[in-house]
């Protein structure tokens, strides 16, 4: 059991199993995409399948937080020993540990140090000198973004759940959770902004006691009863009445029509006849957009069967009527097909993206202008001296000042010797 | 000639073998005994292979071992930076493992067996005979054996300090085998690498845009949108496959440079720890040239892959009209022969609307029509060489034998009639299918939304 664990723990802390496992995922991809077109999608369908690899998947962030775990315990345990709080000293944390005789010269090693530029402190065992700011700050912000992002990607992958549906002026939102209020309104306007072209707006009354008239935007996106609001088409909601002479009887539809922009065009279906309409939004030619403006006028094609019987265009709220043909518009509303996102693994990956940014911030100026260096000397009993020399940076020039220490403390036995 | 075309492939035979000589100090005997085997089991099992099976499947098969060599480099490379930044990363029993006789046997004979199948697929292997095979091994088995001598007795007269690493040894060796078989057109691996990045690279970033919630191109400024499309063409398909291409070897120089020098701080002379010093830094110096090698040998695959000395047989489409019954019909042995097994290329054109067509005839004796163009690229065009058809957007070989079956990036198969006085379409599908195939490729190009 005690192997076990210790196996596990290994697992979880050791630097090359997020690289094997993304080995492994990567090499899943390459052997899928020898067989499918769309070798990503079908790897996040079989990854969410597949209990097997959601586990390998989840070995991902728990060995970021084991990594996480095991370096704060690094640091705060060197921290103690530059504090000189606990005697000894563990190789482990540093780049080179050398026992040397104990030395007169070891008295005068603090000032030598300062000139040098350290900074010390000396306690009754331990005379500690460093230098820079250390980058564990960036290395944690990278290592909890990267947690953060691998967190992100599993609860995303392993639990999102969309619903798409269409947002319609005067009707309820329809959201998974079956009780949306009344959208009031829909409003496209241009934007200003650098990244959005257009902002939209969906005015929601509320559903309910206790529930918030509602504004959702684009981005970021609005949460609504749990579930993320994501826009994806505009189009609109069209009554459409239609009667021909050879119908028995009228056809009449609210039909939801993915026609913008102006000149995109949509089929509607005219059940159980050979009919079937083209529909789109007419360009207003003044440059305006109909959606916005709100005055639409719809083009059409009747087709029997792949006949076009007749064209034209009806503005909304208008009727067309030839041969005994006629088709209206009575009533038209602006519609936006939308998504309802359940998936809290978007706010992780946006975290992610902050805390890696933050991390690359502060760790570029500090490895490059004032990168750690530490040394430091713990005496060993009577007769030695343990030295231990470390540096994040500059390690060359670092390495020599270390280097010249201990034959500064050598040059001083051997005076002694003389 | 057969001689001539040979001889990149012997180069890089002298250069494996004197890589892995080098890599594997004091096991010559072993290295030189299990390449030469290696290679001449490499020639006879790919040439019984030819025998067997259609050539789709064989280099299928070499492509395949080509692309685990290059999987396992990069594995080694990751390897290796770890190894060299990485504090309290070891790989002790693999370094013990990679120095014995059994290591090196089978290194060495993995890479003779795929250089010799490289070799063997340069070579237009006509007769298929037991004699055919019979002479193969005396000749292969010579081959063999002439280079690897005339390497060994070269590398015995190489100075000591060209060193090779544990790591360099395995990236030369995949370099020189990447550069033997990027002449061979179907054996070339960094064009179906590029196809593949570009891709993944819109499969992720529609992926990616989805699930970060990021709105479609109807919400984005304009500007913004043209750098996102940049994601979507060619250009990071080439660029993501030089990255992923050039990425091994560039890995293994770094971790070269990163190496940490050896520890000096026991030694109190000055001069002596300097020496020291200096002696690891040299060395260290020293075994960078490989990987550098390496990365030229890379270099050279990736020019010949982009710009392979092929011409493609490419004709001028001849405009054909429809009949008044909508039907084009090609007669087989009219201006161009159908049944020659070229790719003959037609223009149509209806209201205003061209689609541009060919009709093949396949190794099988079937004739097929197909648009000239896939359901994934612009529609570029295909030209015709080696035993392929090639998508000039994406440098996509599609051998012959599957001309005619959709999918990928394979030209999109029209429905046709052969008949006695030709081959006949119907022009309304054909313009249909055109503009269904351009209208949705387009889309990819502008974001595949």
């Amino acid at each position: 059991m005690k192997r076990l664990l210790r196996a596990v723990g290994v697992l979880l802390t050791s630097r090359i199993t997020s690289p094997v496992v993304i080995g492994i995922f990567l090499i899943i991809y390459i052997v899928i995409a020898f067989f499918t077109e769309d070798a990503l999608i079908t790897q996040m369908e079989l990854t969410r399948r597949s209990v097997v690899l959601v586990a390998l998947l989840a070995l991902l962030p728990l060995n970021i937080a084991g990594r996480i775990v095991a370096e704060i315990r690094a640091f705060i345990e060197r921290r103690r020993l530059m504090y000189g709080n606990v005697a000894g000293s563990d190789p482990e944390l540093f780049d080179e540990t050398i026992e040397i005789a104990i030395s007169p010269a070891f008295a005068g090693l603090r000032e030598r140090l300062d000139v040098l530029g350290y900074r010390t402190r000396q306690t009754e065992h331990n005379l500690t000198a460093w230098q820079g700011g250390s980058i564990f700050p960036a290395r944690q912000l990278f290592l909890f973004g990267v947690f953060c992002l691998f967190v992100g990607i599993f609860i995303s992958l392993v639990t999102r759940t969309s619903y798409r549906g269409p947002v319609v002026e005067g009707v309820a939102l329809p959201a998974p959770s079956g009780s949306g209020g009344i959208v009031e309104r829909i409003r496209l306007e241009k934007s200003t902004g650098r990244i959005l072209s257009k902002e939209l707006i969906m005015e929601v009354a509320p559903s309910g006691k206790g529930d918030a008239r509602t504004e959702c935007g684009i981005y970021p996106p609005t949460r609504y009863h749990g579930s993320f609001v994501y826009p994806r088409f505009l189009g609109v909601a069209l009554l459409v009445r239609f009667s021909a002479p050879d119908l028995p009887s009228a056809f009449e539809k609210h039909a939801i029509l993915n026609i913008y922009p102006a000149g995109k065009e949509a089929p509607l279906e005219i059940p159980d006849s050979p009919y079937r309409l083209m529909v789109s939004m007419a360009d207003p030619g003044d440059g305006s957009d109909p959606y916005v403006t709100g005055r639409m006028v719809f083009t059409f094609k009747l087709l029997k069967d792949k006949e076009v019987v007749f064209a034209g265009n009806v503005p909304g709220g208008g009727t067309f009527a030839r041969d005994g043909y006629r088709l209206a518009f009575p009533d038209f509303r602006r519609m936006v097909i939308t998504d309802f996102i359940q998936d809290y693994g978007v706010l992780f990956i946006w975290t992610a993206a902050i805390l890696l940014g933050a991390s690359f911030l502060y760790w570029l100026p500090v490895r490059l202008f004032f990168p750690r260096r530490e040394m430091l000397f713990v005496r060993q009993g009577t007769d030695m001296i343990r030295a231990c020399s470390r540096a994040e940076g500059n390690d060359r020039d670092h390495g020599g000042v270390f280097n010249e220490v201990l034959d500064l403390l050598d040059a001083g036995r051997a005076g002694e010797r003389n | 000639m057969v001689a001539v075309k040979l001889i990149p492939h012997i180069l890089s035979w002298a250069g494996i073998v004197l890589v892995l000589l080098r890599g594997f100090p004091g096991r010559r005997s072993v290295v030189t005994l299990t390449s030469i085997s290696g290679f001449v089991i490499g020639v006879v099992g790919t040439f019984t292979l030819f025998r067997s099976f259609p050539g789709t499947v064989v280099f299928g098969i070499v492509t395949s071992a080509l692309g685990v060599v290059f999987l396992l480099i990069w594995g080694i490379s990751v390897a290796s930076i770890y190894r060299s930044t990485g504090r309290g990363v070891t790989f002790l029993w693999v370094e013990r493992l990679v120095n014995t006789s059994l290591c090196a046997g089978m290194v060495a004979a993995i890479a003779g067996v795929v250089a010799g199948a490289v070799g063997i697929c340069r070579l237009p292997v006509t007769d298929k005979t037991v004699l055919g095979l019979s002479l193969l091994v005396p000749a292969s088995g010579a081959v063999a054996y002439a280079v690897a001598y005339a390497t060994l007795a070269i590398e015995k007269r190489l100075p000591k300090s060209f060193a090779v690493s544990p790591y360099g040894m395995p990236t030369a060796v995949a370099a020189l085998l990447l550069f033997s078989s990027s002449s061979i057109l179907r054996l070339d691996l960094f064009s179906p690498l590029s196809m593949k990045v570009m891709k993944f690279a819109h499969d992720f970033v529609h992926q990616f845009m989805e699930s970060m919630l990021i709105p479609d191109h109807v919400f984005i400024q304009s500007y913004l949108w043209r750098y996102i499309g940049l994601l979507f063409g060619k250009e990071i398909g080439f660029w993501g496959g030089l990255f992923i291409w050039f990425t091994p070897a560039l890995l293994v120089l770094l971790a070269g440079q990163f190496e940490r020098l050896p520890p000096v701080a026991h030694i109190r002379q000055g001069a002596q720890r300097r020496k020291i010093l200096a002696a690891a830094i040299r060395e260290r110096r020293f075994r960078l040239v490989i990987p550098l090698i390496s990365l030229l040998f890379f270099v050279a695959a990736a020019y010949q892959s982009r710009f392979p000395s092929v011409e493609y047989w490419d004709p001028k489409p001849i405009v054909v009209t429809a009949t008044s019954s909508g039907e084009i019909i090609i007669p087989k042995k009219g201006e161009v022969d159908l049944e020659d097994g070229k790719l003959h290329k037609f223009l149509f054109n209806r209201g205003g609307k061209d689609a541009r067509f060919f009709v093949l005839m396949g190794p099988a004796g079937q004739l097929t029509v197909d648009l000239d163009a896939c359901a994934i690229c612009k529609p570029d065009g295909y030209g015709q060489a080696d035993g392929t058809v090639i998508c000039y957007y994406c440098k996509t070989l599609i051998p012959l034998e599957t001309v005619g079956k959709p999918g990928g990036c394979n030209p999109v198969p029209i429905t046709f009639a052969e008949k006695d006085d030709g081959v006949h379409i119907d022009a309304l599908t054909l313009i249909n299918e055109w503009g269904n195939t351009v209208q949705s490729t387009s889309k990819i190009k502008e974001g595949g939304k």
